[in-house]
């Protein structure tokens, strides 16, 4: 504990060198415009800036590109509350009760304690990421290939759980981005594989490209296939007076701001998409409790006040499985994943007390980008707020050619342009399909990981498929992964025993 | 129901690919062992999805209008998606030939026109401002050498 401050300390000093300190502020404020840009979410925003940490090295890279993903949970808010549309999907739940406060001429405070939440939730949620982070790294260091393996199928499991609405569609998406993933050179043997004679597949699929394609061109081509009529939004940009919150609304969302804390924290180390899992619990928890219920949904300011924490407090946690095990449990984690790989960081159980530098220079960085946010988000909000006054008309070519130019520069690779642009069909017709990309892309990243780790597996037990169940900690997460998996089919056997339930209504078409 | 069949074809490959690799024994798997075994599941899994589909069709036969209000906006929506991966094609097909800032005022231009900015020379400051913008950027901050054609 006292040594973990100690190294916290340390960490202070080199995230606050004015070369970090640059980087930090950048990753903030390409995180703020990345969650206030519709379509340009945080995954594709990170994938497009990594080729501009390539000078960098691993600590000033990490420290931008987390900063774009805490930063795009503070921006997020403000397309939600201001227009109704969410800049990603961890405000889909602000638009709720936040759009509503706009409509009655309150968006500043719903700003404001959007704004004020995140930075308590962050604040918190880091502290917890210090206290834990340390020995559970420790507690891993017991995990050998099995339990490795073993985790990642119960990831995957919950991951497909909780996204979507079908849980065997996410698996086959997860399947299939496993499968891209054994594209290329045998992680074991180096033998060539589904390479067809190209020396541009032996490196495999460029995770940059499924990222940006998916996530990035896929959208913007859902975009583009809006009515014209959609693409023109009216914005109402708060003056800067009109942001501060009153005494009461203070009063009103400090209990929702901690709930959303706790809340966030805890889903953050579980697999799944975090931040998006935690606002819908937080908005739930909140409504519950609430001694005004029939004011959610009418511009409750606690609506704005859970979610928009509950997001922030899973994002910062959400680095704990990714610096601990080193096996990211959602799909921007698992972006980070592919950045640290390219500067030769391999994250796992070792890397707190291998790299302490680097662990202890993030954190601490994630304090002081906290503290940058929540100045951008105050006193900065109406600038980003005219940002949405470009019409989306321009906005959008304007994003496809970052796109194609940012994929170039990973490689300078043509070749990976066209593998972004048939990613990018992709992404639009899985859209269309009402499936998750989520899953595919932690496949991709995770899939060679998976492969050694079964394969190193059966080697030591000499072909024995029991080391997976003879191992205790295997055994209990394969339980569990049985157990999430058999849920939906029990729950589905005990609905069905009453009244028949109207089952039809899920196969719906997508939005 | 195309979204299962799709996805049965692509296990299909997957394994019919993976069965011409060394599967090795289970003591030691071989290169083609895991993709066979993804490519299996992922098949297994397609046919039940598609099954389950199929079995719920009839009961949804009668209600099955909602695929029609879909097509007069989907029409239009199918041809600008079309259109805008077409561009961009075009766009990365003449990126080698005539450099970068040529191939992306060219993408700018045409993707502009596809969204309907009416006045020619709005989309034609637009597109010229984001591409020097762009080349200025990567090319001259962050040091990246896009393609230079016979212009830049």
């Amino acid at each position: 504990m006292l040594e973990s401050l100690q190294f916290l300390a340390s960490g202070f000093a080199v995230a606050l060198t004015p070369q970090n300190l640059m980087y930090c502020v950048i990753g903030a404020v390409v995180g703020t415009l990345v969650g206030v840009l519709p379509g340009l979410g945080p995954i594709a925003g990170i994938a497009l800036l990594i080729p501009a940490t390539f000078g960098l090295n691993a600590t000033s890279a990490l420290i931008m590109l987390s900063g774009i993903y805490y930063g795009a949970m503070y921006g997020g808010s403000t397309t939600s509350i201001l227009m109704n549309v969410p800049g990603e999907t961890a405000s889909v739940i602000t638009c709720i009760d936040g759009y509503q406060m706009a409509q009655q001429g309150r968006a500043g405070p719903a700003l404001a304690i959007a704004a004020i939440g995140s930075f308590i939730a962050g604040t918190i949620a880091i502290f917890g990421l210090v206290l834990i982070a340390p020995p559970l790294a420790r507690a891993a260091l017991a995990f050998g290939p099995p339990e490795f393996a073993s985790l990642m199928v119960f990831a995957f499991v919950v991951l497909s759980n909780v996204t979507g609405k079908s849980l065997v569609e996410a698996l086959m998406m997860a399947i299939v981005g496993l499968i891209l993933g054994t594209i290329g050179m045998d992680p074991v043997t180096g033998n060539e594989r589904f390479t067809f004679d190209s020396a541009y597949m032996l490196g495999g699929v460029e995770f940059v490209a499924v990222a940006i394609g998916v996530f990035g061109l896929g959208e913007i081509l859902v975009n583009a296939a809006k009515p014209q009529a959609q693409l023109e939004q009216r914005v109402l940009v708060p003056r800067l007076r009109d942001l501060y919150p009153t005494l009461d609304d203070l009063k009103r969302s400090i209990g929702a701001i901690l709930r959303g804390t706790g809340i966030g924290f805890f889903t953050g180390l579980i697999p799944g998409p975090a931040p998006v899992i935690a606002t819908y619990a937080s908005y739930s928890v909140e409504k519950r409790l609430s001694q005004h219920p029939e004011e959610f949904g009418k511009g409750a300011i606690e609506g704005v006040a859970g979610p928009e924490s509950a997001n922030n407090a899973a994002t910062q946690s959400a680095f704990i499985p990714l610096f601990v095990i080193g096996i990211p449990f959602g799909p921007v984690p698992a972006i980070l994943l592919g950045a640290l790989l390219i500067h030769g960081v391999t994250p796992g159980p070792l890397l707190i007390s291998e790299t302490p530098q680097l662990f202890w220079a993030v954190v601490a960085s994630m304090y002081i980008g906290n503290f940058i946010l929540l100045l951008l988000n105050l006193p900065f909000v109406p600038l980003f707020a005219n940002i949405l006054r470009v019409p989306k008309k321009v906005l959008l070519p304007l994003i496809i050619l970052f796109c194609v130019t940012g994929m170039f520069s990973v490689n300078n690779s043509v070749l990976d342009i066209w593998m972004m642009l048939g990613f990018g069909v992709l992404g639009y017709v899985l859209r269309g399909w009402a499936y998750e990309g989520a899953p595919l892309l932690l496949g991709l990243v995770l899939g060679p990981k998976l492969e050694v780790a079964f394969r190193q597996s059966v080697m030591i037990s000499h072909g024995d498929f029991g080391v997976f169940v003879e191992r205790p900690i295997s055994l209990v997460l394969l339980l569990l992964t049985l157990a999430f998996l058999l849920h939906p089919l029990i729950k589905r056997a005990w609905q069905a025993l009453p009244p028949k339930a109207s089952d039809g209504a899920a196969k719906g078409e997508p939005r | 129901m195309g979204a299962a069949i799709s996805l049965f074809l692509f296990g299909a490959i997957t394994a019919a690919l993976s069965l011409q690799l060394p599967l090795g024994a289970p003591r030691m798997p071989g290169t083609g062992f895991f993709p066979l075994a993804l490519g299996l599941a992922l098949m297994a899994l397609a046919a039940g999805r598609g099954v389950q589909l199929y079995l719920a069709r009839p009961k949804a036969a009668a209600p099955e209008a909602p695929a029609t209000p879909a097509a007069p906006e989907g029409d239009g929506a199918t041809r600008r998606v079309a259109l805008f991966v077409a561009g961009m094609i075009a766009a990365v097909a003449l990126l080698q030939p005539l450099g970068y800032v040529l191939s992306s005022v060219l993408l700018m231009l045409v993707l502009l026109q596809i969204l309907g900015i009416r006045h020619w020379y709005a989309s034609a400051a637009i597109a010229l401002v984001s591409a020097a913008a762009c080349y200025v950027v990567f090319v001259r901050w962050l040091k990246i050498p896009l393609p230079s054609g016979w212009l830049f």
